[in-house]
């Protein structure tokens, strides 16, 4: 024979089908044994009452409401000062900014922003905002290390809903004589909407299982009671999490497990939002 | 008859990409007037600068980094490069190749520029410039019992007659049209020519056109670009009949290009 192949064309194909196949496959394996293994010792502590009650016996039982409030409050401000700031940013980067020096050396800024590990952004916090700002160990102090740590995310998606957004649209509506803040305003920004919301919530998502940015920043120990204010200390879950995990003694397995269900399903129902959102708006768009 | 529009000595250049700070002229000392409620039709083959000429006679090329012009454009008794950008090309609209509605309703694409500029406030205002320019377009009678529904829906004719409507409404002095047909089929083309001749009553066209026919049906007067240069301007009954440059015959009876 002169061909010395191995294997036939169609035993080849077979082959590497199968090969990709698998690895596929691999990808969705731990997802499922890890919400498997949540969801089965977890699933019995889940009550309304440990929703909504607050801890008690040392966090050994009761419930993680102040967690859930705390988690919510930090990530809730957190997007309202990065989305503005964000939005505006890509609307600058991507409508007015030219190509020189300053400009690049802002997109290089961005992209490193997004790769600084979350401890870092922790400390920056505790440096920056509860120190040197004394804004003490609080929500505030705790969503605006958040906001930083946003902010790549939000910039960059929100500049990918911009440049989405056909070019064509903005020749027409400055061809009229309306201006180009009108015509951003007018007509770039409510068509890139839709992404730039589906871009927020994801990211709100993505910051709300965070511990390490908030654990020097605004959550506590133990506070058996609700913030009164955006200065106060607050219990957030992931932090809360670590803490009845490894710091505390006989802790119940169930409600070590009840709490990373409850934050599981608050991160996964925000994603589902997110991806609810994005087919609604695209079935919508009218090009 | 007079002048609305004298280009002196136009030229236009795009940066090379080949050299760095070398730059492609693609339009050479150019001058040419346009006179006032003519059409004037713009022929010649790819890469002859009619387009960018028409695109710096409202400067949308302004916006490119890599284009760069130099002499004047009178509109009027104003240089139009000393300008506001706005008030420019509120006097000199722009139609497109491919019709460009905005992802808007059909009103809402006609107000939209009105609006912006401030030219009508109040509702009753808002509903007859809509009408009218509906009607001068041609437009009305085909959308009038669905102004609410997506601009996006109605067929490339319709969406290239809103474009019409859409430049009508903001009250222009001159229409520049850049081959506006190029994507439409004859009996959609045949309306927006017919738009175009009615138009000439009240307003200046200049008409960037790769369909000689056109031209030669449409054009008061047609000018021959050739790689950058302005070959030949004259009536139209005389250019298609009795050019004067070899070269200039040589594309209207289709021997190159």
């Amino acid at each position: 024979m002169f061909n010395k192949r191995f294997l036939s064309p169609k035993v080849s194909q077979k082959i590497s089908y199968a090969i990709l196949f698998c690895a596929t496959i691999l990808a969705i394996i731990p997802v499922s044994i890890i919400v498997f293994i949540i969801i089965k010792n977890g699933a019995s502590a889940i009550t309304w009452e440990f929703l909504t009650s607050m801890p008690k016996d040392g966090m050994r039982g009761g419930g993680i409401f102040p967690a859930i409030i705390g988690t919510l409050s930090i990530v809730l401000c957190a997007i309202t000062i990065t989305l503005p700031i964000g939005v505006c940013a890509a609307i600058y980067l991507n409508e007015y900014a030219k190509d020189n020096l300053l400009t690049r050396v802002i997109k290089l800024a961005i992209v490193n922003l997004a790769g600084v590990p979350s401890v870092v952004y922790g400390l920056f916090g505790l440096g920056i905002f509860v120190m040197f700002l004394q804004l003490g160990v609080s929500i505030v102090a705790g969503a605006l290390t958040l906001s930083i740590m946003e902010l790549p995310v939000i910039i960059t998606t929100a500049r990918g809903a911009l440049s989405s957004v056909p070019h064509s649209f903005r020749e027409a509506s400055l061809s009229l004589g309306v201006s180009r803040w009108q015509t951003i305003r007018h007509v770039v920004l409510p068509n890139a909407l839709p992404g730039i919301l589906t871009g927020a919530i994801l990211s709100i998502a993505r910051v709300s299982g965070e511990t390490a940015p908030i654990m020097f920043t605004a959550a506590a120990f133990y506070v058996p009671h609700l913030p009164k204010s955006a200065f106060d200390q607050v219990m957030a879950l992931p932090y809360h999490l670590y803490i009845i995990s490894t710091q505390i003694p006989n802790m119940p397995r169930n409600i070590i497990f009840g709490t990373a269900l409850v934050l599981l399903m608050m991160v996964l129902s925000m994603s589902l939002i997110a991806i609810i959102a994005r087919i609604y708006f695209r079935k919508r768009r009218k090009w | 008859m007079l002048d609305k529009i004298r280009v002196e000595n136009l030229s236009c250049f795009y940066a090379d990409p080949k050299e760095k700070g070398g730059k492609k002229r693609v339009l050479e000392s150019l001058n040419i007037n346009v006179v006032e409620n003519e059409i004037l039709t713009i022929i010649g083959p790819a890469n002859s600068g009619k387009t960018t000429f028409l695109r710096t006679l409202n400067r949308m090329n302004d916006f490119d980094p890599n284009y760069s012009r130099k002499g004047a454009i009178y509109l009027g008794n104003d240089n139009i490069f000393n300008m506001n950008m706005e008030k420019l090309r509120k006097r000199v609209g722009m139609l497109f190749a491919m019709p460009i509605p905005l992802p808007m309703t059909i009103y809402e694409n006609i107000i939209y520029a009105p609006k912006r500029l401030g030219v009508v406030n109040k509702k009753s205002e808002q509903n007859e410039v809509v009408e009218q320019a509906l009607r001068d377009a041609s437009l009305w009678n085909e959308v009038k019992d669905r102004l609410n529904s997506s601009a996006m829906k109605l067929s490339g004719g319709q969406q290239q007659r809103l474009c019409i409507a859409r430049i009508l409404a903001i009250n222009p002095e001159v229409i520049l049209f850049d081959e506006p047909c190029s994507g439409l089929d004859p009996i959609s083309t045949a309306k927006v020519e017919e738009s175009m001749m009615e138009l000439r009553a009240k307003y200046t066209i200049v008409l960037v056109t790769n369909n000689v026919k056109q031209a030669s049906r449409v054009g008061s007067r047609t000018a021959f670009f050739l790689m950058g240069k302005l070959v030949e301007v004259d009536k139209t009954g005389t250019i298609f009949v009795s050019p004067k440059n070899k070269q200039t015959e040589d594309y209207i009876t289709g021997r190159f290009g």
